[in-house]
């Protein structure tokens, strides 16, 4: 077991690596990019250019350039963005994680909660007509493009109702520090956490009932019931908790994608300025020492996770042995 | 005649206002924390708003007060003043800093003057035109407490080759040219004397835009102990009413008062009314607008393009005392690439110039009250400027009343380039591709096979400079806004054959348009601009139409700007160099 | 409540006469009887019809080439003709505001957009494009995650951590960073690529659609590896090995058929998931490019507007929430139909 988990560690470094290499080549192969250019400020003359190049390291080779990069980002922390040379990278992604932790553990409660009422609801009311109305809400939920979902709860809350009862207490789009005023960073995120948990309560309002349904066919359960417990305490309390190992293990993976920055739309629609929303805009500027840093961070969350996901996975059933 | 090296070095890479970004709503807007409302009211006293540029001491009294709120849809970048280069921040610094000389903040045309502000008046040269003695004002503090001597001018002038940036405006010095980001030594091109009290600038060349250059922000004093390396978002002390409490791109500028300030020439630079600035970034342009109209904040920052949505929503006579509508001196234009087929023949340029549906394009701009369209480089209200468009239909030479389809298809055939493929590039944001796609479709309406090639916007600027790129596009939108008010600053460095740098990200003369006759007319009216203003103004006039017949690009139209205030902002006054003049605006 | 019956192996609705027929035959019929998951089908399939029927739609009924800017045109509403872009009004007339919708099916039914465009037009066309690359990304995507997966678990050892690394790579690669760099590269070579005798235009939709493919490659490939993996193991397999079958023989007629329902349930759900995910990368402009346009580019064009104007990023949203629905729907059944033993099941 040990060393089957030190083996699943060392396969996240490697792919790590791996990624990086390949997010460092990728920029480098794009055209219109040139850092020194960006670096050197708005249209400075060729002299200026090669200084630059010279002063910064861009004209050492490509694998020097990255192990200096990387040296940068992991030991000294003093990267410097390519758009800004006054910001550094990292302490800037730091800042910018509380945002996208708000939205992700606000959005992830709801939804945990919420999909469990519905899994339960739709496994209690199975036969009747409200087990495939729940099931179909929550196809819908999955089916409709969370920046779409945003833009029209937008529409909704900030133009068309906002002057009503209903929704003038949501504030203009963006994000308040926690520690800066509590309620204005609740009611800011309200609406951006509905959005976000939607199309989560509807996969794993899905999965819950599945399982449920599932584990109603053991033999645990059947022996409960011939003992004559009622149908609700046999699903709460031997059902539920079996079922949620799938349930568990697809929260750990989707959580940790969205912690990486995976809520990117969400964060871009609201104007969140969390992790996502940094990756877009550090894309869409080709400034790549932060998107080299949002790539580190993202890919480790999301290469943790997995391992992790991977790792309880064996520990729960040795006959499971993932490569 | 042959024009000293030193001139033409003058012709060589300068510095030029980059084509503001246009933020727009959407996904390259992104939204931050508008957080705290923070307006302060304050008690002022009753009595016109003072519109006239020196207000007298007791209405200034009166007005002071509050916190002049701005959003901006993103930051200005790194907020070193020896490199930044947008109007952004030069919004800001000419309230925090002070040059030399100045352009007069007041509103109207009396703001394109210069007029002395650090320096008491504003020197005859000698020598030539090549050597300029000012005298420096004594008593004037930084906002640190240290006194402004003419030597902090050594530091501020070495810094503008030592700091990675725009380096040509201030390449006429004497040692400039040995000046480089590793070291600069100027010390005879800037002569200080503390006991005199004087500086003392020689030049290489006669210069007579010098007091111009003297005049933008990468010329304003900076102490002297301030580090020659880029200071990045710290912003060394200045001399101005104002000074920079703190600057995070990610959430918000802060300005408060310089308490070592006093007035010493309130043409150049006056007290400011409110007692702190603030410009927060981030939001989206709609709820910028939505947050002024709200009285959450006090401007939109005027370089965001507003929604076309919202556009209609101001039109409502309640917004009626808070918009403000000015002509800018700024092209929007796409060059037509002249190194290859189909463009490098004359015939062809002017055919899409007869068809290009300028009225079409003003509408994607957001309509007439917000664009005017042209067929010139040199827009309205600028010296020189006369108005002339050849590529209309009808009689006129003038005015563009539309197009002339039917000149354009015979000049197509004529030019025996009927059929060819041509790309358009432009920037992928929502009046960028709308701008594309119309120019595409008057392209395919005159026998051209036209494509897009959208490229985001921090990319596709120096993509359409560097030649390298020009085997791929053949149509490439650009934007330009004058430096200062003059007219090589968009005939020389646009289309002028010394601005084609090749293989570089910097090379304004996007078209690569190099017309030796129309070269030499420049070149003579810039010798001649010390000697005979008049007669090089009537020669430049010659130029733009000379460069409109050539139609080395499609130009097509001349924007105006939005200033969308709060309710409770009075004083509002337009400076044809600084746009809005922040500080002189007070709030009720 | 669950009987013992219902949760027996075959469903309620088989005699013991079906055991021996072919099972792809019982799948048929256990999918027939599914009426939530016909109606599904039919609704896809009237979005695809409409879809096709765009040129239709454009030529004879609006009357309009939706495509090229139309800021100077006029159309007519209620008899009267009004021009399709509208002056702000007050006394600043700032402004140019496109009409909303007309309802009105030959004269700009859904409105028009920042450019003057007809947005149903374009609605319809766009929906050939998400249609075209959804599907094809999604038939691509399980093509090659079929290949690789049966390769890694057939063989197993080396070559399946190998590729299992590959994957995780993959998967937890920037997927924006991929497609924004890749889109960059592409666009600025405007004459396209050779790839030998092929030629691809640098508008193309197979590039969004390759790109897609790519990025879900490893999604569709655990499962099936899981699948290969279980039948590998299988007593038959190995009866075949004795019988001296080759590695060829036995990948493409022992194990491939019993893979081969894992893809087909997984292939309505991918379909659904390429055109939402083309629709999150159309929108951020790196997904389809002009002069093609996908209801993900629309809802873009209907940002700006969104507060005027509505319906122009209304209208593609819902589109798109009907489509992915019906393929998610269908999705279920397919699988309750390949699976009798299945977990999900929309009862009807």
């Amino acid at each position: 077991m040990l060393t089957f988990i030190i083996r699943r560690l060392l396969w996240t470094v490697l792919v790590l690596f791996v990624i990086t290499v390949v997010v460092f080549i990728i920029f480098f192969k794009t055209p219109g990019v040139d850092p020194a250019r960006a670096i050197a400020g708005r249209n400075p003359s060729a002299q200026v250019l090669q200084e630059i190049r010279e002063q910064f390291g861009l004209d050492k080779p490509l694998p020097v350039q990255y192990g200096l990069m990387m040296k940068s980002i992991f030991i000294d922390r003093d990267l410097v963005s390519y758009s800004n040379q006054g910001v550094k990278v990292v302490p800037e992604i730091a800042a910018a994680t509380p945002a996208t932790l708000s939205l992700v553990f606000g959005a992830a409660l709801i939804w945990v909660v919420m999909a469990i009422a519905v899994g339960v609801a739709a496994a209690l009311l199975r036969g009747t007509v409200f087990d495939p109305l729940l099931m179909v809400l929550a196809l819908i939920g999955v089916s409709a493009p969370v920046f779409w979902v945003g833009e029209v709860a937008n529409l909704i809350t900030q133009g068309t109702l906002h002057d009503t009862f209903l929704f003038s207490w949501v504030p203009p789009l963006g994000y308040t520090p926690l520690t800066q005023n509590p309620l204005l960073w609740f009611k800011g995120l309200v609406i951006p956490w509905i959005t976000l948990s939607i199309l989560y309560i509807g996969l794993y309002g899905r999965v819950l009932r599945a399982n449920i349904l599932e584990t109603q066919n053991e033999d645990f359960v059947r022996t409960a019931r011939a003992k004559g417990i009622s149908e609700r305490q046999v699903l709460l309390r031997h059902t539920l908790r079996t079922s949620m190992i799938t349930f568990v293990s697809l929260f750990g993976l989707d959580f940790g994608a969205l912690v990486a920055g995976g809520a990117l739309l969400t964060e871009v629609v609201f104007g969140i300025h969390g992790v996502g929303y940094l990756t877009y805009q550090a894309l869409a500027n080709l400034d790549l020492p932060t998107i080299m840093a949002t790539v580190v961070y993202g890919a480790f969350f999301i290469v943790l996770v997995n391992a992790i996901v991977d790792i309880g996975y064996a520990w729960l059933d040795p006959r499971i042995r993932p490569t | 005649m042959k024009l000293p090296a030193a001139r033409s070095a003058r012709l060589q890479p300068r510095a030029w206002r980059r084509p503001r970004f246009r933020h727009r709503s959407g996904l390259s807007a992104g939204a931050a924390a508008l957080g705290a409302l923070t307006l302060i009211l304050a008690a002022c006293s009753s009595g016109s708003p003072s519109s006239s540029s020196s207000s007298s001491a007791s209405a200034a009294a009166g007005h002071k007060g509050g916190t002049f709120t701005i959003l901006a849809n993103s930051a200005f970048g790194v907020a070193d003043p020896a490199q930044n280069y947008t109007l952004q921040q030069w919004q800001l610094l000419i309230d925090t800093h002070d040059g030399l000389v100045g352009f007069a903040k007041v509103g109207g045309v009396a703001g394109s003057k210069i007029v002395p502000d650090l320096a008491t008046s504003i020197p005859t040269p000698t020598n030539g035109g090549k050597t300029y003695l000012f005298h420096i004002r004594k008593g004037i503090k930084f906002s640190n407490g240290q006194t402004l001597k003419p030597s902090d001018f050594v530091r501020t002038f070495e810094r503008q080759f030592t700091v990675p940036g725009p380096t040509s405006f201030y390449s006429g010095l004497i040692g400039a040219d040995k000046c480089s980001t590793k070291g600069c030594d100027l010390s005879k091109g800037v002569v200080a004397d503390d006991s005199a009290y004087t500086l003392t600038l020689n030049l290489t060349a006669p210069d007579p835009e010098l007091m111009d250059q003297l005049s933008l922000p990468f010329a304003f004093a900076v102490p002297a102990n301030t580090s020659p390396k880029l200071t990045g978002n710290n912003v060394p002390p200045g001399t101005g009413p104002y000074m920079w409490k703190s600057y995070n791109p990610n959430t918000q500028a802060v300005l408060v008062r310089n308490p070592y300030f006093h007035v010493w020439n309130a043409t150049a630079q006056p007290d400011g009314y409110p007692n702190e600035i603030i410009e927060k970034f981030g939001l989206q342009v709609s709820d910028e607008v939505r947050a002024v109209q709200n009285g959450q904040a006090n401007e939109v920052f005027d370089g965001d393009q507003i929604p076309s949505d919202q556009l209609s929503q101001l039109n409502s006579p309640k917004y009626a005392s808070q918009v403000h509508v000015n002509t800018l001196t700024a092209d929007w234009y796409f060059a037509l690439n002249t190194r290859r087929p189909p463009f490098n023949n004359l015939q062809a340029r002017q055919a899409i110039n007869y068809a290009s549906n300028r009225a079409a394009l003003v509408k994607i701009a957001g309509g007439s009250s917000l664009a005017v369209p042209t067929c010139q480089i040199l827009p309205p209200n600028y010296p020189s400027y006369t108005p002339y468009c050849p590529y209309t239909a009808g009689p006129g030479h003038n005015t563009w009343t539309g197009p002339d389809l039917a000149k354009a298809k015979q000049l197509v055939q004529q030019s025996g380039t009927a059929g060819m493929k041509v790309v358009v590039n432009g920037t992928n944001d929502q009046v960028g591709k709308a701008l594309v796609e119309q120019m595409i479709s008057d392209l395919d309406a005159i026998g051209y096979k036209a494509t897009p090639q959208l490229l985001s916007t921090s990319v596709q600027y120096p993509f359409v400079q560097n030649s390298a790129n020009s085997g791929k596009w053949n149509v490439g939108w650009s934007a330009w806004y004058q430096d200062y008010p003059a007219q090589s600053d968009f005939l020389n460095v646009l289309l002028g054959c010394g601005t084609i740098h090749p293989n570089s990200d910097a090379s304004p003369n996007i078209a690569a348009f190099c017309d030796k006759s129309i070269q030499s007319k420049i070149d003579q009216a810039e010798t001649m601009a010390a000697t005979d203003p008049a007669g090089a103004a009537t020669l430049w006039t010659q130029i733009d139409h000379a460069d409109t017949d050539a139609a080395p690009w499609v130009d097509m139209y001349n924007p105006k700007q939005i200033d969308f205030l709060s309710s409770n902002v009075h004083g509002y006054l337009w400076n044809p160099q600084w746009y809005i003049l922040i500080d002189r605006l007070w709030l009720s | 409540m669950a009987t013992l019956l219902e949760q027996a192996e075959v469903g309620p609705e088989l005699t013991s006469a079906d055991l021996g027929r072919n099972p792809w035959a019982l799948a048929g019929r256990r999918l027939r009887r599914n009426r939530i998951a016909l109606a599904a089908l039919a609704l896809f399939l009237l979005i695809v019809v409409l879809s096709l029927a765009a040129p239709l739609y454009a030529k004879y009924v609006a009357h309009v080439n939706p495509f090229p800017p139309n800021l100077n045109g006029h159309t007519v509403v209620n008899g009267n003709v009004v021009p399709v872009m509208q002056q702000g009004g007050g006394t600043l007339h700032l402004g140019e505001t496109p009409i909303g919708p007309t309802w009105d099916l030959g004269h700009y039914f859904l409105g028009a957009d920042n450019v003057g465009r007809d947005v149903g037009a374009l609605l319809l066309y766009g929906g050939r494009s998400s249609l075209l690359v959804g599907i094809g990304s999604a038939v691509l995507c399980c093509l090659a995650a079929t290949v690789v997966a049966l390769i890694a678990g057939f063989f197993g050892g080396t070559v399946d951590a190998v590729l299992s690394r590959i994957m995780d790579v993959i998967w937890a690669f920037p997927v924006y960073l991929l497609a924004i760099s890749i889109s960059t590269e592409l666009l600025t070579h405007s004459s396209g690529f050779q790839f030998g005798p092929l030629h691809v235009s640098a508008s193309s939709l197979w590039l969004p659609a390759v790109i897609i493919a790519f990025i879900f490659v490893p999604y569709v490939y655990r499962p099936v590896r899981g699948q290969v993996l279980a039948v590998v193991n299988k007593e038959f397999v190995e009866a075949s090995i004795a019988q001296g079958a080759g590695n060829i023989r036995l990948i493409f007629s022992e194990i491939l058929p019993n893979v081969v329902s894992t893809v087909i349930v997984l292939l309505p759900l991918m379909v659904a998931t390429t055109i939402l995910t083309e629709s999150a990368l159309s929108f951020l402009s790196v997904g389809v490019q002009p002069p093609n346009v996908s209801w993900g580019t629309i809802i873009q064009d209907g940002t700006s507007l969104l507060y005027t104007r509505p319906w122009v990023s209304i209208a593609p949203g819902i589109m798109i929430l009907l489509t992915v629905l019906s393929l998610n729907v269908l999705g279920d059944g397919v699988r309750d139909a390949l699976d009798p033993r299945a977990k999900l099941r929309v009862e009807g």
